[in-house]
């Protein structure tokens, strides 16, 4: 950090200025629009108040377009995502960190090495397991799968683990406890800060999949709201107001957990990022 | 750390299983798979090269390859320039840079679903905010996601995906430049170097793994980009997209599950992967000319 003159200050005030109204423009639209009437959205020049305010759309998105069951599902299964996630990650993490065995290297050089595979090569094989598990057309493929542990959670806490002093786990093998205990007593409260950025990326990106239930679900009783949006849009004659008001539905948790959850989130990109 | 191995392979095991089972085996079957017919109910049925062969003579397949190399050579270095400057203004010492640091992150956490259908409300040809801005500037209205010209509705794609990703990129150079010590350049101050010297000669060079970094990852995210497109062209599938806007993954994604052509499809990621490779060598290998450590 340094000091500047004011005249640079004010400059560098007026750029980030214009540069935040045109990153937070977009969300006043779509705030606004979600209570317009088919009139008012395609009225020129463009009404930045809505005028009638109409409140109704956002029932009509609940109610009739079916988003309170997508909202439904997506919590069910970003709920179940991120407790699979949060118990397989720390599980994995705790073993590579803690015990020394044969396969521990190769399985850490792997774990690094999927960080880097691409999705898209190991998608129509996945679909084919899926497939023959009889698991199509239900929520299995997009939650089992975090029961497995992924590569960046493990990577986030196997670094976190490796940062606690070793004398713990030796002082809590004299107290008596087994490794399990010592897991879950003592290495997951002190992991709170790597669970908690964790958690954060978990919400995030299960909250958003929308390739997984694209590929995986038919039923519409099924659909996330990635999906079920995506099908408002494609399949109906829906205005343009209703699908702001099911935009602002998808948009809002993500934005609360996300203020809630900045410190976490800075930390989770510093974990990773710096450290790696 | 324990000796006893049956706890580590105890507590290891569910990503044991992650490996051979969404890892491992994908990885040989979808190989073994671009070399066959299948269609997922049938037996798959071996063809040797004709996928391969196809593919490379199959006109959508370039031009999805054009479209996705002229969308990362848009988004990328813009984004990673705009990302740069914005995280130097917020490193200086001002009021009020954490409210800005939430402005700008905020489109990183939406949705790309949500992103996606208010940008093309944004880009909306009679009723849209962007054209209703030219007109009053006296500029004819412009079909940014309709354009008969390839380039213009990648690009507008381009756009929304620097606006999305701006935040991601700046936080993680800020970090970069947080790490540049305040000693070095008070000492260069003093020594008469001007903010424009300290800039390129002190805190680029700090920063440039990070710069490094964050290009790296974005090249990879552009060639893999799928939501977003599929959400600005509006489409459930990739079914009713047009040819000559169509991208790698979106033909990946339809081959595969509505057409079924499992064959083609795995070629087809398989050469993407190859070529996203290909890329990450590339800037590798300039990686030495630039980028400083220590």
């Amino acid at each position: 950090m340094t000091n500047r003159s004011p005249v640079s200050k004010t400059v560098i005030y007026v750029l980030l200025t214009l540069g935040a109204v045109m990153m937070a423009f977009p969300f006043f639209w779509m705030l606004s629009t979600s209570f317009k009437t088919v009139g008012g959205v395609s009225q020129l020049p463009p009404q930045l108040i809505p005028n009638p305010f109409k409140w109704e759309n956002y029932v009509t998105v609940w109610e009739k377009v079916n988003f309170g069951r997508y909202t439904l599902n997506s919590t069910i299964i970003v709920v179940l995502d991120l407790a699979g996630t949060l118990l397989s990650c720390s599980m994995v993490a705790f073993g590579l960190a803690m015990f020394r065995f044969k396969l521990r290297k190769p399985i850490y050089i792997v774990m690094l090495a999927t960080l880097m595979m691409p999705s898209q090569v190991t998608l129509i094989p996945s679909y084919f397991i899926w497939k023959t598990f009889g698991t199509l057309n239900t929520y299995y493929p997009l939650i089992l799968p975090s029961f497995l542990g992924g590569a960046f959670g493990i990577f986030l806490i196997h670094q976190f683990m490796k940062s606690l002093p070793g004398e713990l786990y030796e002082a809590a093998v004299i107290d008596g406890y087994n490794p399990l205990q010592i897991l879950i007593k003592i290495y997951i409260p002190l992991c709170k800060p790597a669970l908690a950025a964790l958690s954060v990326f978990t919400f995030m990106g299960s909250w958003n999949n929308t390739l997984g239930p694209l590929i995986y679900l038919q039923d519409k009783s099924l659909y996330t709201l990635p999906l079920g949006l995506l099908y408002l849009r494609s399949n109906t004659d829906a205005n343009t107001a209703l699908l702001m008001a099911g935009a602002v539905i998808i948009t809002t948790p993500v934005v609360i957990v996300y203020l809630i959850a900045q410190k976490q989130f800075v930390q989770g990109i510093a974990f990773t990022g710096l450290k790696g | 750390m324990q000796k006893q191995g049956y706890w580590g392979y105890l507590f290891t095991a569910p990503f044991v299983i992650n490996i051979i089972l969404f890892i491992a085996f994908p990885i040989f079957f979808s190989a073994y798979i671009s070399f066959t017919h299948w269609d997922l109910f049938n037996p798959p049925e071996w063809v040797g090269l004709d996928n391969w062969v196809r593919l490379f003579k199959q006109d959508s397949f370039w031009v999805s390859l054009r479209n996705v190399l002229f969308f990362a050579l848009i988004f990328v270095p813009l984004q990673t320039i705009l990302a740069f400057v914005v995280a130097y203004m917020l490193n200086q010492s001002l009021r009020g840079s954490t409210v800005f640091r939430l402005l700008y992150f905020m489109p990183v956490v939406t949705p790309w679903i949500a992103s996606a259908l208010l940008w093309a409300w944004l880009y909306n040809y009679k009723f849209g905010m962007i054209n209703w801005l030219l007109e009053s500037l006296g500029v004819d209205p412009v079909k940014w996601l309709d354009s008969k010209y390839w380039w213009l509705t990648i690009g507008s794609v381009a756009i929304v995906n620097v606006w999305k990703g701006i935040g991601d990129s700046m936080i993680a150079m800020l970090a970069g430049m947080q790490n540049v010590p305040k000693e070095v350049l008070e000492s260069a101050e003093i020594d008469g170097a001007n903010k424009w010297k300290q800039l390129t000669k002190i805190v680029f060079p700090l920063v440039s793994p990070m710069i490094y970094l964050v290009m790296l990852l974005s090249t990879i995210a552009a060639f893999q980009a799928f939501d977003a497109f599929l959400g600005m062209y509006g489409a459930l599938d990739a079914g009713s997209v047009q040819e000559r806007n169509m991208v790698p993954n979106l033909l990946i994604y339809r081959d595969a599950f509505l057409l079924t052509k499992m064959g083609p499809a795995s070629a087809m990621a398989w050469a993407l992967f190859v070529i996203i490779l290909a890329f990450t060598l590339f800037q590798r290998y300039f990686e030495k000319r630039w980028v400083h450590y220590d």
